[in-house]
């Protein structure tokens, strides 16, 4: 099925506005604003995008990729990114509207990289078992693609037929770790073969690339006819964690490689597609761009005013510990 | 009432909670088999789709129990030995037991991690183990620790209906024991100590099979001492209460654990007594623990797992 | 003497233990450049041969070291966070502690498992944990939770230098830390504590950043309470000599730890002392640690972890 000229109007908005609230975070940390860790995800806005915005029922599941921090994944699943931005200050959203991202079937993400695959695999035995033709997308990292969290998960989600797509987000580079000296083969879909399941790799600076292949898999997922890997070869403008090195290994990376990968911006590249099809004019561009300024300084102002928390009453923490 | 086996009673509690509740299934290496008995024969009522056996594969036995727990069902993950756990250590102690809390309490994790504990079986260092001190320090986890059939059963029975992550650790020496429990259905709540012998003089807290060892000596001294045996059932949650109900009564205390002395389960109990309840003292409370040492395979085992001699000598000396 | 931080303490012994022995290599993800600068610049001294970069597997990490430690290299592995040491939880906890004594003392593990650990950073639930019971519960792991810079490099190199796994803990809080050092080469032995304060009122144990939390608060309050302060330093080996020596001086006694403290080494510590010192006590031992929660993120950590407060309170109330 074709998209509409509102759907890809759509793919577009969302992917603004992915890299917008990534922005939002990297500026509040150098500001002092922000707290904690930040992996920024810009320059990969067509993987979550492409891949969940119109692929995904509305029960599926879905494990996001870290970078980020799943933002893409929220807002392509039709979530507030008010919870992203508050959470990011230390403090606790308030007046969220639209659905949760448990309603949306993200539970949640992980500290450690690689425990995604696992998680996935149970979250592919419920999607089997609740015989609703629901399924599991995973999203990973190269980095993460060196677990051997993976072998186990991919290997039983093969064996069992479960209902999983699993998405590697290839950016080149773990931390500081690049690919080439991290893995013996040059495309992590070949892996695939091992489990015997079908492994694709696509550019994954082509929002629609995205979106078809991850649909291909989704399909299959939802046919029953068990799992399959994606691969979407992208790359990552920043470096691992904000505040930190910005390298490969121990040295910068090839100021090259960053020019010629922002040369194939998948915002840019998309907007001028749309640009040349008809689908976008400059001033509906110029509009979009207005709007999710807009909306991004909402969203700071926001933040500023939600509370930090502060439990007094201990009870909190023990809620928070078990459930009733 | 009527007289089963441990293993038995396990067997009973696994099949009325897969039959009162659609949602539960078992997943781990050959329980359709069942290595030590507990879920043999479920496959027979409740087919392969619930009693599902997995590849060699232990991290994602643990990981896809935590995954499905979290979207909806109640996975009872089988470890076999409860030594393998630590080969899902990330999935276990980092997933299950923080996920809820990490997650501001919007995220159930309605699962049983069940394994088989305990030495005394000259199985060596990697098949004896009974890891309950790893698993009390890990806030997030539920402990459970049967040493009777009528526990095993009820008990199960509260770890599956629970919706946090609960440990529960089945001896493999005790899966022989037979004992009493009722016709009609029952269920033992998590956080109840029991008395399992009353007694004035010393008070022994115990867990497992160390409670067996622990009956066996009383009633061997009982013409010199009267001892009180309290079983805390599960470790988390606590019965602290009991316990320091019988301190108060006795006035001495003696801590029994089949894990590793330093830093275990003993250490623990023994520190929240001292607390609690340091005016009702008579005596330093003693503990008696696995040595500081990795379990020895075969006859050598003896002198690392704690022997009912231990805790004969160590009653005779608080209660002197 | 010379003025140095933490950071370049841990460096400084890397590098001198890496010159003198081309057996030691340093192995783990992002070691050229050092996420946390511990190894930064190794590399262009001794090359990728010796200072190597891993994908992204703590397993392999772990497992590989303790491989090629049985196989009479001395490996540092760094795990770069603690918390991650969980995924590798069958190779540290069961393979590098167990090794030896499985194989009847015919192979050592000359392995040395690096990581960063602690909080007060808001890095959340599973990048702020100091897991110093797990490793101190597990027999066969040697254990340095150094507090100075002085320290983390004499402890360092000793643990090199040991032929035996050894987990070295040094603390995110710290790195930044100044102190004085020798100019020529020294080493601490494992299991010698260390008097960083002395005092007659009270003895506070402690570890890694709580020594220095505990030493700002003894200068707060000096005018009202002499505070004694001694850091084990190393908590397998552990001198439990040097602590009661002080027990028997104050008769009170406060433990502060980071970890969680539901069978943490508060309770063993505290247990220890009642053990070998239960006459010498004036008042029950107060111990503060890390509640029994996962560590909240933000500026909700402050309620889980321990602060200088909760020190102040504790020594508070054990001079009450």
């Amino acid at each position: 099925m074709e998209l509409t000229q509102d759907q890809l109007i759509k793919l577009y908005t969302l992917m603004v506005r992915t890299r917008k609230c990534d922005e939002l975070i990297v500026n509040a940390l150098k500001s002092g604003k922000a707290i904690g860790f930040f992996h920024s995800g810009q320059g990969s806005e067509a993987v979550p995008i492409g891949a969940c915005t119109f692929n995904l029922r509305d029960d599926d599941y879905l494990y996001p990729h870290h970078r980020g921090h799943g933002i893409g994944y929220m807002l392509a699943r039709g979530l507030s990114p008010k919870p992203f931005v508050a959470s990011h200050m230390g403090r606790v959203a308030q007046d969220v509207e639209g659905p949760t991202a448990r309603e949306r079937g993200i539970h949640g993400g992980s500290g450690t990289i690689g425990a995604s695959f696992v998680l996935s695999a149970g979250m592919g035995i419920t999607a089997k078992k609740n015989g609703k033709n629901q399924i599991t997308a995973c999203f990973f990292g190269d980095g993460s693609a060196n677990r051997g969290t993976l072998h186990e998960a991919m290997n039983l989600a093969s064996v069992w037929k479960l209902p999983i797509v699993w998405v590697c987000e290839n950016n080149l580079y773990a931390q500081y770790m690049p690919l080439k000296d991290s893995m013996a083969r040059e495309d992590i879909a070949d892996l695939a073969s091992g489990y015997n399941m079908p492994g694709v790799i696509v550019d994954g600076q082509d929002v629609l690339a995205v979106h078809e292949a991850v649909k291909a898999a989704v399909d299959r997922a939802r046919a029953g006819e068990g799992p399959s890997l994606v691969e979407c070869k992208t790359y990552r403008y920043r470096g691992h964690s904000e505040g930190g090195p910005d390298i490969s290994h121990y040295e910068p990376r090839p100021a090259k490689e960053l020019e010629e990968w922002k040369k194939r911006d998948p915002i840019k590249l998309f907007r001028e597609n749309l640009l040349q099809q008809g689908v976008l004019t400059d001033a509906d561009v110029e509009r979009i761009d207005k709007e999710i300024e807009a909306e991004a300084e909402t969203l700071e102002k926001y933040a500023d005013e939600c509370p930090i928390p502060k439990p007094e009453d201990p009870s909190v923490l023990d809620r928070l510990l078990y459930a009733e | 009432m009527k007289e089963i086996r441990f293993v038995q009673a396990i067997n009973e509690a696994l099949e009325e909670e897969l039959s009162r509740d659609e949602k539960v299934y078992i997943i781990g290496e050959d329980v359709q088999a069942g290595t030590f008995g507990v879920s043999t024969g479920l496959v027979h009522k409740f087919g392969p789709e619930r009693i599902m056996d997995t590849p060699l594969s232990e991290t994602v036995i643990a990981g896809a129990a935590v995954g499905s727990a979290m979207t909806g069902y109640r996975p009872v993950a089988e470890f076999m030995f409860a030594d393998f756990m630590y080969v899902a250590g990330d999935e276990i102690f980092a997933k299950a037991a923080k996920w809820r809390f990490i997650h501001g309490g919007t995220v159930e994790l309605p699962l049983v991690f069940m394994a088989s504990m305990g030495g005394y079986a000259k199985l060596g260092a990697e098949h004896s183990q009974s890891p309950e001190s790893m698993f009390m320090h890990t806030p997030g986890l539920k402990l459970v620790v049967p040493s009777t059939p009528y526990d095993a059963k009820g008990l199960m029975k509260s770890a599956i209906r629970d919706n946090n992550p609960v440990v529960y650790l089945f001896h493999k020496r005790l899966l022989g024991l037979k004992g009493e429990i009722p016709e009609e259905e029952y269920v033992v709540p998590l956080g109840q100590a029991d008395i399992k012998r009353e007694g004035t003089d010393v008070t022994v807290v115990a867990t497992g099979m160390m409670v067996q060892f622990a009956l066996k000596v009383a009633e061997e001294l009982k013409e010199k001492v009267s001892v009180e045996v309290i079983d805390p059932r599960t470790l988390e949650p606590l019965d602290i209460d009991t316990i320091i109900e019988s301190v108060k009564k006795t006035g001495r205390a003696i801590v029994v654990d089949e894990d590793t002395k330093r830093c275990g389960v003993a250490s623990e109990i023994m520190a929240q007594i001292m607390e609690l309840a340091f005016d009702y003292l008579d005596a330093p409370i003693q503990r008696i623990a696995a040595a500081n040492y990795p379990i020895p395979g075969g006859f050598m085992e003896d002198y690392v797992l704690p022997q009912t001699k231990d805790i004969k000598a160590a009653i005779e000396a608080i209660a002197d | 003497m010379k003025q140095t931080i933490y950071l370049m303490a841990i460096r400084e012994a890397l590098d001198e233990e890496l010159q003198r022995d081309d057996k030691v290599f340093i192995l783990g993800e992002d070691v050229q450049q050092g996420t946390f600068g511990t190894t930064t610049g190794l590399v262009d001294k001794f090359g990728p041969e010796r200072i190597m970069d891993t994908p992204l597997a703590e397993t392999a990490v772990a497992g590989a070291a303790i491989g090629a430690a049985q196989a009479g290299f001395r490996p540092v592995a760094d795990m770069m966070f603690g918390d991650f040491m969980y995924i590798a939880g069958d190779e540290i906890m069961l393979k590098a502690a167990k090794w030896r004594f499985l194989h009847g003392g015919k192979v050592n593990v000359p392995v040395v498992i690096m990581a960063a650990v602690g909080g007060g950073m808001k890095l959340g639930a599973e990048h702020s944990m100091i897991p110093e019971a797990m490793i101190m519960h597990t027999p066969g792991l040697k254990l340095a939770v150094p507090s100075t810079p002085y320290d983390a490099k004499g402890l360092l190199k000793t643990a090199i230098r040991d032929d035996n796994p050894v987990v070295f803990f040094y603390h995110k809080g710290l790195l930044g830390l100044p102190g004085e050092i020798p100019e020529d080469e020294y080493l601490i032995p494992f299991g010698q504590a260390d008097v960083k304060r002395e005092g007659s009122d009270v003895t506070v144990v402690a570890t890694s950043a709580m020594v220095q939390q505990s030493l700002a608060v003894a200068e707060q309050i000096k005018d009202k309470v002499s505070v004694e302060i001694v850091d084990p330093r190393t908590l397998e080996p552990f001198d439990l000599d040097t602590i009661i020596e002080s027990v028997k001086k104050t008769g009170r006694v406060v433990i502060v730890d980071e970890d969680t403290k539901r069978c943490g080494i508060t309770a063993e510590i505290g247990m220890q002392i009642m053990e070998n010192g239960f006459d010498y006590l004036d008042a029950p031992i107060q111990r503060v640690a890390a509640a029994n929660m996962p560590i909240a993120a933000g500026f909700m950590e402050e309620h889980v972890l321990p602060q200088p407060k909760n020190i102040a309170g504790a020594i508070e109330a054990v001079m009450a």
